[in-house]
């Protein structure tokens, strides 16, 4: 199983940003250099049904993805929450995986008190699991 | 007119892996015909067999989202950028 290594302070901001966003579902990008999970960009879901999808307001997608285009970075993962299901691909997530460069990040809220975190690669409809690495900050 | 047009990843299979290209027409709807005679695939990825803009792409004309302008018939000026973007969405 190939991997996806997330710093953990990172995985904690994620889940923050789904318990914020609960019982919607959040959504947003993480950037960086290539392969590295670097900076958690934060994305509005404009979806009109937010408990069961997620839609990013596509002028925050712009403002973001501009900064990683200057600063010369890839859209390392996408992630989203689910918050009455398991932290795996939807089938509406399979038909909108739209960025096959990107790590599909989930958490599930499912059980609130103990959130999950998993990651996958979706490509041509199909679903792969990597192993999510949370990587200690260096002392 | 000449204009930049940004490929995102899923597109660049259309256009030998290339970022960006360059295309021509005075609205957006020319310019997505003219690179797509240039690269086959593009329009039909981007545009729906109706004529409109596919509701998982978002399209910009520099800064702004098309959709608030004036959609595929925007016209456009030598040195714009037409950016596109898949939504970033699911379930």
């Amino acid at each position: 199983m190939s991997e996806f290594r997330i710093p953990e302070a990172m995985a904690r901001a994620l889940i923050e940003h789904a318990q914020a966003e609960y019982p919607k579902e959040c959504c947003g990008i993480i950037a960086g250099p290539p392969g590295e999970a670097r900076e958690v960009f934060r994305l509005t879901n404009i979806d009109p049904d937010p408990v069961m999808r997620y839609n990013a307001d596509p002028k925050e997608l712009k403002h973001v993805t501009d900064q990683v285009y200057d600063r010369d970075w890839d859209i390392v993962s996408i992630y989203h929450s689910h918050t009455h299901s398991p932290a795996f691909p939807s089938a509406t997530d399979v038909d909108r995986a739209f960025y096959p460069e990107a790590v599909y990040t989930l958490v599930s809220l499912q059980d609130r008190q103990h959130p999950d975190l998993r990651a996958f690669r979706i490509l041509d409809g199909r679903i792969e699991e990597l192993t999510v690495i949370r990587e200690e900050d260096a002392a | 007119m000449a204009v930049e047009v940004r490929v995102p990843t899923i597109l660049r299979k259309h256009t030998d892996g290339a970022k960006a290209i360059e295309g021509a027409g005075s609205t957006i709807r020319e310019v997505l015909a003219d690179v797509d005679a240039k690269h086959p695939g593009m329009r039909a990825a981007i545009v729906t067999d109706d004529g409109e803009l596919h509701r998982f792409i978002n399209m910009y004309l520099n800064d702004e989202d098309v959709r608030f302008l004036g959609s595929l018939e925007t016209p456009v000026s030598d040195g714009d950028v037409i950016s596109i973007l898949p939504a970033v969405a699911g379930g």
